[in-house]
C-alpha cells in the first residue's frame, strides 16, 4: 500500500523502460567493476589463498606483500620507472611541440598552411601498427632502439593533440597578438606570454590524454626495447605472464600498479577528459 | 623558383625581406613537422618500397618484385589471418554500433545515477588493454578461472573460452566491446545532446511510443555520428593487437591470430621476414583506407537521400 503511494506521489513515472534500463545499467556496472574489484582483491592474497576452492572473495588480511615481492624479487621497479620516464618524457614534448604547431597552423598566414594542416589530420590514418617495420628502421638508423628517446619520440607528435589545439586557438582574437606586436613583443614572446595562458584547458586535456596513451602503450614499447632493463610495466607483464616466470600473485600486484594512476586521474579529472573527448570525437 | 628569386633582388629594399613574422611559423611547426617527417610520413612512403625487397635482418635487402605479394595471396596462413580479422572487425563493428547507440539513448535522460554509469561504462578506455586482457585470461582459465569455477558450482560445466576456438573468436570481441564500447558510446551521446528536443515535442503530441520515435526520428538525426563511430570502431577493430596478444596469445591453433600480430611476429620474430611483413602492412593499409573510404561515400549519399 504504501510503495504504491509513494510512486503515485512521485513526480517522475517509473515505467517498465525505466526499470529495464536500471536492471541493464546495473548488469554492466559489475561486468565491468567485478573483474576490476577481483583483481583489487585477489592482489592482497596469498598465493595459497589465490589457489583456494571454493575461491574466497576477501583476503584474509590486507598484505602486501605481493607489491613488495615483486618489486624486490623481479626488477618492476625498474619497470615502473621506466614507464614513468617515458610518460612524463612523452607527454612534455608532446605538449610542447603539439601546442607551438598548433599556434603556427592557427595564427599565421603562410604557404602551404592548410597542406600542412590536411598533412597532419591525415597521419591520424597512419597508425603506429602499420608503419612499425620502417619507423623501426628509422629508429636503427639513429642509433636510438633500446633507448628512452627511442620509446619517447616517435609517438609524441599526436595529431589528435595538434587538431584539439588548433581548433580552440582559432577562436582567440588576433587583436590581442596584433596589440603585442606593436608593443614589440618577439614572436615567441607573444606565444609564450599571451596564447600559452590562454590555452589552460585544451593544454590541460591534451596532457591527461598523452598521459594515458603513453602510460598504457603496447606494441612500440615492445618492438623498441630489446633488453628488459628498458621494458615498460605493460611490456614486462605481457612478457612475464606469457613466460610463467613470475608468480601469478605478483602480475596481479604489478596490473594493479599500472591501473591505479588511470583510474585516479580518471577519479579527479573525469568532466575535462569527457568533454575533451565528446569535443573532438578522438581518441 | 630561380625567375622568382631574381626579381625579388631586383626590388628595391625598402623593408627587411625576412621579417621575424615571416620565419616564425615555420619555427613554430618545424619540431612536431620534422617527428611526423621522420617518424610517420617518411616511413608510410618505405613501406611500401621495402615491401617490394625480401630481408632476413633488417640491414641487407634484395629486391624481389612483388614476390611477397604473390607470396601472401597464396599463403594458406595469411587467409586465416585475414578471415579471422574480417571476422572479428564485423562482429566488433556490428555490436559496437548497436551496443553504444543503446548505452547512449539509456544514458541520455536524466535520472538518478546517470553520472555515477556513465563514468562506469567509460573507465575501461582508460585502463592498459594489455593488462585487461591479461585479467580477462585468467578470470577466463579452462579449470581455475573465476568464471569457470562458478559455472561449474551450478552445474554448466567448463566451457574452453580459450581452449575452443570457435570460443575464443566471440571471447576477443566480447573484450574488445568491453574495452571499447565506453568510448563509442560517449560519441553517441554526444551526437544525441545535438539534436533539438524541439523535435521531439512532435512525436509526443503524436503519441508515438519510445520505439517509434527512435527510429522515426533519433535514428535519422543520429546517422552522422554513427559514421563517425562505424569508421573508428572499425579501425581499431582492424588495428587490435595488445589486449588479443595477451588474453590468447593469436591461439588456439591461430584462431584469433589477426593482422596486426601477423606483421609483428613476420617482422620481430625469428624467422625475420621483413619485406613479407611489409607486404602484409600495405594490404591492412589499403583495406582499412577503402572501408573508411567507402563508409564515409555511403554515408554521405545516405545524408543527401
Amino acid at each position: 500500500m504504501i510503495t504504491t503511494r509513494w510512486t503515485s506521489v512521485s513526480a517522475r513515472r517509473v515505467g517498465p523502460y525505466e526499470v529495464i534500463r536500471y536492471v541493464i545499467l546495473i548488469v554492466i556496472t559489475l561486468l565491468i567493476l567485478g573483474p576490476l574489484v577481483w583483481t583489487l582483491l585477489s592482489s592482497f592474497k596469498t598465493e595459497a589463498e589465490l589457489a583456494s576452492r571454493p575461491p574466497q572473495p576477501f583476503p584474509q588480511q590486507l598484505n602486501l606483500d605481493n607489491y613488495t615481492g615483486a618489486m624486490e624479487r623481479f626488477p618492476f621497479a625498474t619497470y615502473l620507472k621506466n614507464s614513468v620516464i617515458v610518460t612524463v618524457g612523452a607527454t612534455l614534448l608532446t605538449v610542447v611541440i603539439n601546442t607551438m604547431c598548433a599556434y603556427g597552423l592557427a595564427k599565421y598566414n603562410f604557404r602551404g598552411r592548410n597542406f600542412l594542416f590536411l598533412l597532419v589530420l591525415a597521419t591520424i590514418m597512419i597508425p603506429l601498427q602499420v608503419i612499425l617495420i620502417p619507423v623501426y628502421q628509422m629508429m636503427a638508423r639513429f642509433d636510438l632502439v633500446d633507448t628512452y628517446l627511442g620509446l619517447i619520440i616517435p609517438p609524441a607528435a599526436t595529431p589528435t593533440g595538434v587538431f584539439l589545439l588548433r581548433q580552440y586557438m582559432l577562436g582567440l582574437p588576433d587583436e590581442l597578438i596584433e596589440a603585442a606586436r606593436v608593443d614589440g613583443a618577439s614572436e615567441f614572446g607573444i606565444f609564450a606570454r599571451i596564447i600559452v595562458p590562454l590555452c589552460g584547458a585544451p593544454i590541460a586535456v591534451v596532457t591527461i590524454f598523452s598521459v594515458v596513451w603513453r602510460w598504457n602503450d603496447f606494441l612500440w614499447p615492445l618492438v623498441i626495447s630489446q633488453s628488459s632493463e628498458m621494458y615498460t610495466l605493460p611490456v614486462a607483464l605481457a612478457q612475464f605472464n606469457s613466460e610463467l616466470i613470475v608468480p601469478f600473485n605478483y602480475i596481479l600486484a604489478m596490473s594493479v600498479v599500472s591501473m591505479l594512476p588511470v583510474i585516479i586521474i580518471f577519479l579527479f579529472l573525469q568532466r575535462k577528459i569527457v568533454t575533451g573527448i565528446a569535443a573532438t570525437g578522438l581518441k | 623558383m630561380s625567375a622568382d628569386t631574381v626579381s625579388a633582388r631586383a626590388r628595391p629594399r625598402a623593408r627587411p625581406l625576412i621579417t621575424g613574422k615571416m620565419i616564425a611559423p615555420y619555427l613554430f611547426i618545424l619540431p612536431n613537422m620534422l617527428i611526423f617527417g621522420l617518424f610517420t610520413i617518411y616511413p608510410a612512403f618505405s613501406m611500401f618500397r621495402i615491401s617490394w625487397y625480401d630481408s632476413k635482418d633488417g640491414r641487407r635487402f634484395r629486391p624481389v618484385g612483388m614476390e611477397n605479394y604473390v607470396e601472401i595471396f597464396s599463403s594458406a596462413e595469411f587467409f586465416s589471418v585475414a578471415f579471422n580479422t574480417v571476422l572479428f572487425t564485423v562482429a566488433f563493428v556490428l555490436l559496437t554500433v548497436v551496443g553504444s547507440t543503446a548505452l547512449a539513448v539509456m544514458l541520455n535522460d536524466k535520472f538518478r545515477g546517470r553520472g555515477f554509469f556513465r563514468a562506469v561504462i567509460f573507465l575501461p578506455t582508460l585502463l592498459s588493454a594489455v593488462v585487461v586482457g591479461l585479467l580477462w585470461g585468467w578470470i577466463l582459465e579452462r579449470t581455475n578461472g573465476l568464471l569457470n569455477v562458478a559455472l561449474d558450482a551450478i552445474g554448466l560445466g567448463q566451457p574452453g573460452w580459450l581452449t575452443d576456438g570457435n570460443l575464443t573468436r566471440w571471447v576477443i570481441v566480447a573484450v574488445g566491446l568491453w574495452i571499447h564500447s565506453g568510448f563509442y558510446a560517449l560519441i553517441m551521446l554526444s551526437g544525441l545532446q545535438g539534436i533539438d528536443p524541439s523535435v521531439y515535442e512532435a512525436a509526443q503530441i503524436d503519441g508515438a511510443g519510445r520505439w517509434r520515435t527512435f527510429t522515426q526520428i533519433t535514428w535519422p538525426l543520429l546517422r552522422p555520428t554513427a559514421l563517425v563511430v562505424i569508421i573508428l570502431s572499425m579501425i581499431s577493430g582492424f588495428q587490435a593487437f595488445d589486449f588479443i596478444w595477451t588474453l590468447t596469445g593469436g591461439g588456439p591453433v591461430g584462431a584469433t591470430t589477426l593482422m596486426v600480430q601477423f606483421i609483428y611476429q613476420k617482422a620481430f620474430e625469428s624467422p625475420v621476414r621483413y619485406g613479407l611483413a611489409s607486404a602484409g602492412a600495405v594490404v591492412l593499409f589499403i583495406v582499412v583506407f577503402a572501408f573508411t573510404v567507402l563508409s564515409f561515400l555511403n554515408g554521405r549519399r545516405q545524408e543527401a537521400a
